[in-house]
C-alpha cells in the first residue's frame, strides 16, 4: 500500500481531458470482459455443456444409442438404496486420509525439516535434491505408477520377497487380493503418489517467510518444535487450505490408481465413485445411472471446495482484523 | 472477492463429468452399386492369425475390385467397444467393420437398427451353411438385440474355446499322464500338489476364474441350462446344479490347493506368463493364448479340453458387421464373403487362428491342426457354450469380484452364488422386461 501511495504521489493529477476516475474504471472493466471470452467459450463448451448433459442424462434410462428415456428422479432413488455406491463413499473416506490428511500432516513436518534444518545445516541443493525425490511420484503418470505397484504387491512381488528376505516370510500376503488388506495396500500407495505436492508446496511457502522471524525465535531459544509451531504452521496456512483443498478434489475423484491397481475390488473393498460411475456408465451401458452418480460427486466436490474457499476467505479476512 | 471467484472459477474446472453425446448423423445409402472405396476397419494386430488373414483378403478383394480405393484403418479394441454406437450413427464411419459380439455390443446395434440386416446375403452367398448352429448364435439376434435367433447383424470367421494347455516337461519330470477324465485330472494335480506345485494357473483379477468356475458347472449341464442361461428361455437357479456344483467344485479345488489361495489379484497376463515361464503346469484357458505360447514359450506343451465336457466355453470369434449408414454394402458383402473363403479359412489356420471352416487336412503343423480338430469337435457336437459373463452388461467385474472372494477364503461358494445371482436377474430383467 505505501509503494503504491508513493508511486501515485511521483505521478499526480491526470489532465483535465482525461476522463472521470469512474468512467475510466467502467470502460476498463468491459474490456476486461473482452479477455474473459475465450476462456468463457471454452468453458462453456468443455465444462458447461457436458455438465448441463450429464444433469440431463441423469433424469433419463439410456444405454448409449437411442433416443434415453425421461425417468425423472428415478436414478437418484435407486442410488440411495445401493450398497455398492454407499461402499464407494466409505472407502472415499480412506482416500480423504490417505491423499489429504496423511500427506497435508506429513508434508507439513518434511517441508519444515528439509527448510529449517536440512536447509540450513547442510547445503540448500540437499534439501533440493530430497524434494525433488519427494516429488518424484507426482511426475510419473499414475497409470505407470498403479502398475509398478501392482507389480511390488503381488503374491510374488518385491514385498513379499522383501518380506522374505528379512524373516518375516510368514507375513507374506496377497496384499491387493483380500478385502482386508486391499484398501489400506491402495491408501499406503496413494500416500506415496501425493506426498510430493504438499512438501513442494510448503517449501515455496516456507521460502516468502521473513527469516529474521526464525532467528529471533532462536535467539529467544525457541526449539524446532516451537519455531513449527509460532511460526510455520500461522505462515503458510494460506499455502495449507489450498493444498487441503486440492487434494480433496483429487480425493474425491480418484480414479486412475484405482483402475490401474484394483478395479474396484476384490468385492467392492476399493470401490470409489468415479469408478463406480465409469463402470455403471461404460460396463453395464446404464449411462442414466452412471450419470446420475458423476452428478452427485461433482456436487459433493463443489460443495466441499466452496466451503473450503469460505473457511480460507474468513480466515483471511480474520487475519486482517476485519 | 476477485480471488474468491476465480478460485470458484478454476473449482469449476476441476469438477468433472462425463456424458456421452450420440453424433448425428445416417441418411438412406440409397444404390450402392457405383460405390468406388470401402472403408473397412479391424483390430486385430498385424502379425496376428487373423491380421495376417485379413490383409490376404484386402489384396484379393482389390485384385477382384480394379478401380475400388480401400480405405483400411487399424483401430483399438477399446475404442471400437467404447465409440462404435457414436461411429456408426455419423457420416464418418466405416462400411464393414470387425465389431464385438454379444447382446451388450452387436445385440444393442442392432436393436437401435445401426447395423444391416444380413439374413438375405447369408443365405445368398451361403454363409449359413459354413457356420454351425452354435456359431451362428452370435451372428443373429432378435429385434430387443438377444442373440441366438433372428436376423443375422454379423458374420463370424473366427472361432474360439476354453482348452487346458498343459506343460508336456513338467508333467514328464513328474511322470504324470494327460488326463482324459475328470478323475484323472484330479488325480493328476494331487500328484502335483503331493510334490509342492500348484497345478493350475490362475488370476482372480480377470476372467480366468470365471472362466474355470463355468468349466466346472458345464460338467453337469445341458444346451437347455447354457440356452437358459444365455438366452433366458427360462429362469435359471443359481443355488442349483450346474451352478452349485461349479462355485463348490471351485471352492473345492482352491481348499486342496489345485488353485492358489494367494492367486485373487492376478491378472490374465500374470497367469500367462508364469506358464509360459514354465512355473505353472497347466491353465485353463482360451484358444487366443495360442499363437502368444507358440511364439514365446521354450517348454514343450500341447492342450487338451478340459476333460469329460461336452460343452466348453467358447464360441464364434468377433463379427464382421455392415453399419446402416455403408454407402458401400455390396463390396462390403464382397469383402466379407472373402473371408469365408477356404483360403483365408486354412491362412487364419496355418499361423494359429482357429478357422470356422477350414479343412484340417490342409493344416500343415500338427498341433495347429490339433487345435482346429479340438476346436471343430466342439462345434460339430454343439458345444460351445459362450462365456459366463455375457448375459448381462458388466457382468465381468460382478464374477471377477465373486470369484476372488472364493479364492482369498473371503466368501462360502453359497454367498459367491448369491452375489452373482441379483445382478444376473436385475440385468436380465433390464434386457427383456421380465
Amino acid at each position: 500500500m505505501a509503494v503504491s501511495e508513493t508511486v501515485a504521489a511521483a505521478h499526480p493529477a491526470t489532465t483535465p481531458t482525461q476522463p472521470a476516475p469512474g468512467r475510466k474504471r467502467r470502460g476498463r472493466n468491459a474490456s476486461y470482459w473482452l479477455y474473459l471470452l475465450p476462456g468463457a467459450v471454452l468453458f462453456i463448451l468443455v465444462i458447461g455443456a457436458p455438465l448441463v448433459g450429464t444433469g440431463y442424462l441423469s433424469l433419463t434410462k439410456w444405454s448409449g444409442v437411442g433416443d434415453p428415456t425421461w425417468v425423472g428422479l428415478d436414478n437418484y432413488q435407486q442410488l440411495l438404496h445401493d450398497e455398492v455406491f454407499w461402499a464407494s463413499f466409505r472407502n472415499t473416506v480412506a482416500m480423504l486420509i490417505a491423499m489429504v490428511v496423511v500427506p497435508t500432516l506429513l508434508g507439513l513436518v518434511l517441508a519444515s525439516v528439509l527448510f529449517d534444518i536440512i536447509g540450513r545445516r547442510f547445503r540448500p541443493r540437499t534439501a533440493a535434491a530430497l524434494r525433488a525425490a519427494f516429488y518424484l511420484p507426482q511426475v510419473l503418470p499414475v497409470v505407470v505408477a498403479g502398475i509398478v505397484w501392482g507389480w511390488i504387491l503381488r503374491p510374488d512381488g518385491a514385498f513379499n520377497s522383501l518380506l522374505d528376505a528379512v524373516g518375516l516370510g510368514a507375513l507374506r500376503h496377497d496384499w491387493l487380493g483380500d478385502p482386508d488388506t486391499a484398501l489400506p495396500a491402495v491408501m499406503a500407495v496413494m500416500i506415496w503418489v501425493q506426498i510430493g505436492y504438499p512438501v513442494v508446496v510448503f517449501m515455496a511457502a516456507l521460502q516468502r517467510v521473513d527469516p529474521e522471524l526464525y532467528e529471533a525465535a532462536e535467539v529467544d531459544g525457541a526449539n524446532w518444535v516451537h519455531r513449527f509451531r509460532a511460526i510455520t504452521l500461522p505462515q503458510i496456512r494460506p499455502e495449507t487450505f489450498v493444498v487441503a483443498l486440492t487434494c480433496t478434489i483429487a480425493a474425491l475423484k480418484v480414479f486412475g490408481p484405482i483402475f490401474a491397481l484394483t478395479r474396484g475390488g476384490p468385492e467392492n473393498a476399493t470401490n470409489v465413485p468415479s469408478y463406480f460411475a465409469y463402470y455403471t456408465f461404460f460396463k453395464k451401458l446404464q449411462v442414466g445411472y452412471g450419470s446420475a452418480i458423476s452428478t452427485v460427486l461433482t456436487l459433493i466436490i463443489v460443495v466441499v471446495a466452496v466451503l473450503f474457499i469460505w473457511m480460507q476467505y474468513r480466515s483471511e479476512r480474520r487475519d486482517r482484523g476485519i | 472477492m476477485q480471488r474468491f471467484r476465480r478460485i470458484v472459477a478454476a473449482l469449476a474446472l476441476a469438477a468433472t463429468a462425463t456424458t456421452t453425446m450420440a453424433a448425428c448423423g445416417g441418411g438412406d445409402s440409397g444404390d450402392d452399386s457405383g460405390a468406388k472405396t470401402l472403408k473397412l476397419w479391424h483390430y486385430e494386430s498385424a502379425n496376428s492369425a487373423m491380421g495376417v488373414a485379413w490383409d490376404r483378403s484386402i489384396e484379393i478383394f482389390k485384385a477382384e475390385h480394379p478401380g475400388v480405393e480401400v480405405r483400411f484403418e487399424r483401430k483399438a479394441f477399446e475404442q471400437i467397444q467404447q465409440n462404435a454406437g457414436m461411429i456408426i450413427n455419423s457420416s464418418e464411419g466405416p462400411d464393414v467393420m470387425e465389431y464385438n459380439k454379444g447382446n451388450a455390443t452387436a445385440g444393442l446395434l442392432s436393436s437401435q437398427s445401426l447395423l444391416t440386416d444380413l439374413s438375405a446375403e447369408a443365405d445368398k452367398r451361403g454363409w449359413a451353411g459354413k457356420l454351425s448352429p452354435s456359431l451362428q448364435t452370435t451372428a443373429r439376434y432378435s429385434d430387443k438385440g438377444v442373440m441366438g435367433s433372428g436376423n443375422w447383424f454379423g458374420v463370424p470367421n473366427y472361432g474360439e474355446y476354453v482348452t487346458v494347455y498343459y506343460n508336456k516337461d513338467l508333467f514328464q519330470q513328474h511322470g504324470i499322464k494327460v488326463p482324459t477324465t475328470m478323475a484323472e485330472m484330479t488325480s493328476a494335480m494331487d500328484t502335483f500338489v503331493g510334490k509342492g506345485v500348484t497345478p493350475l494357473g490362475m488370476a482372480g483379477a480377470e476372467y480366468p476364474a470365471g472362466q474355470l468356475f463355468y468349466q466346472l458347472a458345464l460338467a453337469k449341464a445341458d444346451r437347455q441350462f447354457v440356452d437358459n442361461y444365455q438366452l433366458y428361455k427360462n429362469p435359471v437357479d443359481f443355488k442349483a446344479d450346474p451352478l452349485k456344483s461349479g462355485a463348490e467344485t471351485f471352492a473345492d479345488w482352491v481348499k486342496k490347493g489345485y488353485v492358489a489361495k494367494d492367486s485373487a489379484s492376478l491378472k490374465a497376463e500374470d497367469m500367462g506368463t508364469a506358464f509360459i515361464g514354465g512355473k505353472t503346469p497347466m491353465i485353463v484357458s482360451g484358444s487366443w493364448w495360442y499363437g502368444r505360447f507358440k511364439a514365446e514359450m521354450k517348454a514343450n506343451w500341447d492342450t487338451f479340453l478340459f476333460p469329460g465336457n461336452t460343452l466348453q466355453a467358447g464360441s464364434s470369434g468377433n463379427l464382421w458387421v455392415v453399419p446402416a449408414t455403408s454407402k458401400a454394402k455390396g463390396l462390403a458383402y464382397d469383402f466379407i464373403d472373402i473371408t469365408l473363403r477356404p483360403e483365408i479359412q486354412d491362412l487364419i489356420g496355418n499361423n494359429g487362428g482357429v478357422p470356422v471352416a477350414a479343412d484340417p487336412a490342409k493344416i500343415s503343423d500338427p498341433k495347429d491342426r490339433k487345435l482346429i480338430e479340438d476346436f471343430n469337435t466342439v462345434s460339430k457336437q454343439d458345444g460351445l457354450a459362450f462365456y459366463p459373463d455375457w448375459p448381462v452388461p458388466g457382468y465381468y467385474d460382478v464374477l471377477v469380484s465373486g470369484f476372488q472372494g472364493l479364492i482369498n477364503g473371503s466368501k462360502s461358494p453359497d454367498q459367491v452364488l448369491d452375489s452373482i445371482a441379483k445382478p444376473y436377474a436385475d440385468g436380465v430383467k433390464e434386457i427383456t422386461g421380465k
